[in-house]
């Protein structure tokens, strides 16, 4: 493949002490396509989140190499990690994960702080964020006064301002009603396509991954199905 | 901003103050407890340089009109005498005797009644030589000094208190005026401006009448000068000068006492330093107080805020970026604690001045030192919680509850 946003090669990664390590993922290879929207499925345990951790430059692999937008990543200096993740990746969390004190446009335009982009420059697309994520009436509101949904279409907004290549989604509908869950889905889909951002989302909900391109199945450190639909 | 001991943050100090700022509002209270400690300490800082700034203006002011190189020389009674007295020709000829004396001049110190018309009053008594005035730098107001046509005439010239103190309606004391000493009736020659009154000094002058010296014998037992002011040359060895004058003054009636305006300098700011230190080592220990209270707030802070770094970090935030806002956070703390302690400083200081009687005088770079001191301490006390929350793991940090 040769436009792939995301390689995975021989990918192992083992916890505890050396001489007894306890694998959680035992080697997984795939790529995964620009523009695509794929879930990746498997029981707790199955190592969905390490896998995610990983590929998010939080965690390092024991062994095998990720690459990202054709680039090999560095496992080695915490700053380049910091500052792919910046570039490259949107996180979306089950709990949202927006800070309490900010402004939900304050929220959205964090990456863009760490980006270097200047204070003038954040809010008009912090803005414009909301908007493609229909919140821009909230946008001086604090997470509080926002519902579930709301709050993680904030989060959606920042996960996307900085128009990253890869988007990971870890049980984003997690916390929500299945009214609610629906429609953020349904933003995230929408995003994918307008800004071509590729989604990889983590789920446990066999029906929510069925609205995918591309299923990822993993059990015990393993991919054991890959499917993608038409 | 990117280097130094962050290496690697892309937050520049102002965006990161900026984020400080915002972060300290939201914790409030805690945050003024810990800035109580910092306030005190910056405060005793402020109140202890800006007290010895105008300790040392007063001290100034006392000399100012005597200067430091004047030593007094004090003729005690020695052996059988009742009176201690100098030789008043060796005294006038000091300045030739020793390389070390610019001038000196004799007197006679005591107190009288003294009357003008239908007023009376107590007041110093001097018998002086012409010198004198120059000496210590007198003020005329009205009139002239004692000078050497005088000799042994009947005239007098008045401090400004004393004059005050025998000036009657219609009968003021001033040049051609009479006064009363003794049976004497003396013509006032002049009047002297107002001067402070500084412990080398002969007597008070202000609250003196003073005559010549050699006219001495009607309002004293003799007209033997009991001391003498020298003036040294600004550079000379004071304590050696004092042994070489109190040895050519030596004589068998007197033990001589030299007392030196560095001695009573010296003897003032030593009082001073004791106050002074012991305001300086309650400021220390707010400091190190405020400082532990900083690393306190800011330890906990970094525990409750840990999914917030852990999400910082995840849009992309360095351990760089992280360590600075909490180190720049900790620093704007104790910044706001110095500044509230600037304030209180001040105020302690103008308080302090008006029980002394002092003027008030602030030092312009006494000020920046509050808050900078602070700032300092906020700093080194911030460095650790800075640099472990810089070190969380980013996956660690978002799994916190």
């Amino acid at each position: 493949m040769t436009d792939a946003i995301l390689e995975v090669n021989d990918l192992r990664k083992s916890y505890g002490a050396p001489d007894q390590p306890i694998p959680v993922l035992r080697g997984l290879s795939f790529a995964i396509e620009r523009g695509s929207f794929c879930a990746i499925l498997g029981p707790s345990g199955s190592g969905k989140s390490t896998l995610m951790n990983i590929v998010g430059l939080l965690d390092r692999p024991t062994s095998g190499a990720v690459r990202l937008a054709g680039e090999m990543v560095d496992p080695g200096s915490a700053d380049q990690a910091a500052h792919t993740r910046n570039r490259l990746i949107g996180f979306v969390f089950q709990s949202f994960n927006l800070l309490p004190r900010l402004t939900a446009w304050e929220n959205v335009a964090l990456p863009l702080l760490y980006a270097g982009v200047p204070r003038a420059m954040r809010k008009p697309s912090a803005l414009e964020m909301l908007e493609r994520v229909g919140l821009a009436d909230r946008a001086e509101h604090r997470p509080g006064a926002l519902s579930g949904g709301q709050q993680q279409r904030v989060a959606l907004a920042r996960a996307l301002i900085r128009n990253p290549g890869l988007v990971l989604a870890d049980e984003p509908t997690g916390s929500l009603d299945s009214v609610t869950a629906g429609e953020v889905m349904g933003v995230l889909r929408e995003l994918n396509r307008s800004l071509g951002a590729t989604v990889v989302m983590v789920t446990h909900d066999r029906d929510l991954a069925s609205r995918c391109d591309r299923r990822i199945e993993m059990l015990d450190g393993r991919i054991v199905a890959d499917v993608t639909t038409q | 901003m990117s280097g130094g001991l962050f290496k690697g943050a892309r937050l520049s100090l102002a965006e990161a103050a900026i984020e400080a700022l915002d972060n300290l509002r939201a914790q409030g209270q805690r945050s003024a407890l810990a800035l109580l400690g910092i306030m005190i300490g910056a405060a005793s800082i402020i109140a202890v340089l800006s007290i010895g700034h105008m300790a040392q203006l007063e001290t100034l002011k006392t000399f100012r009109h005597l200067g430091v190189d004047v030593i007094n020389i004090h003729a005690a009674p020695a052996g059988m005498a009742s009176v201690g007295v100098l030789d008043r020709s060796t005294v006038e000829r000091l300045p030739d005797l020793d390389p070390a004396v610019l001038a000196a001049t004799s007197f006679i110190a005591d107190h009288d009644k003294v009357s003008a018309g239908v007023m009376k009053a107590t007041v110093a008594v001097g018998a002086v030589a012409p010198g004198l005035a120059r000496l210590v730098r007198l003020g005329l107001s009205e009139g002239r000094f004692v000078s050497p046509v005088d000799d042994n005439g009947l005239v007098a010239v008045v401090g400004a208190k004393a004059a005050a103190k025998l000036s009657s309606p219609g009968a003021p004391i001033a040049p051609g005026a009479h006064i009363t000493m003794k049976g004497y009736e003396f013509t006032v020659i002049g009047v002297l401006k107002p001067s402070p009154f500084t412990p080398l000094d002969a007597m008070e002058i202000d609250d003196a009448v003073m005559i010549p010296l050699t006219g001495a014998g009607r309002v004293f037992p003799s007209s033997q000068p009991t001391g003498a002011l020298v003036r040294l040359r600004p550079n000379a060895d004071v304590d050696a000068a004092g042994k070489r004058i109190a040895a050519m003054l030596d004589n068998p009636t007197s033990s001589l006492v030299v007392i030196k305006a560095r001695e009573i300098i010296k003897g003032m700011n030593a009082q001073k330093a004791i106050h002074n230190q012991l305001l300086a080592a309650v400021g220390a220990i707010s400091l190190l107080v405020g400082g532990i209270g900083v690393m306190n707030v800011m330890l906990m802070g970094v525990m409750e805020r840990r999914r917030e770094i852990g999400l910082r970090a995840a849009v992309g935030a360095t351990p760089g970026d992280i360590g600075l806002m909490f180190l720049v956070e900790a620093a704007v703390l104790a910044f706001v604690g110095g500044l509230a302690g600037l304030i209180v400083g001040v105020l302690a200081a103008l308080v302090s001045a008006s029980i002394s009687g002092w003027t008030f005088s602030i030092a312009l770079w006494v000020l920046p030192l509050g808050p900078g001191v602070a700032t300092l301490v906020g700093v080194t006390f911030g460095l650790y919680p800075a640099i472990k929350a810089s070190r969380l793991s980013p996956i660690e940090a978002l799994r916190a509850e």
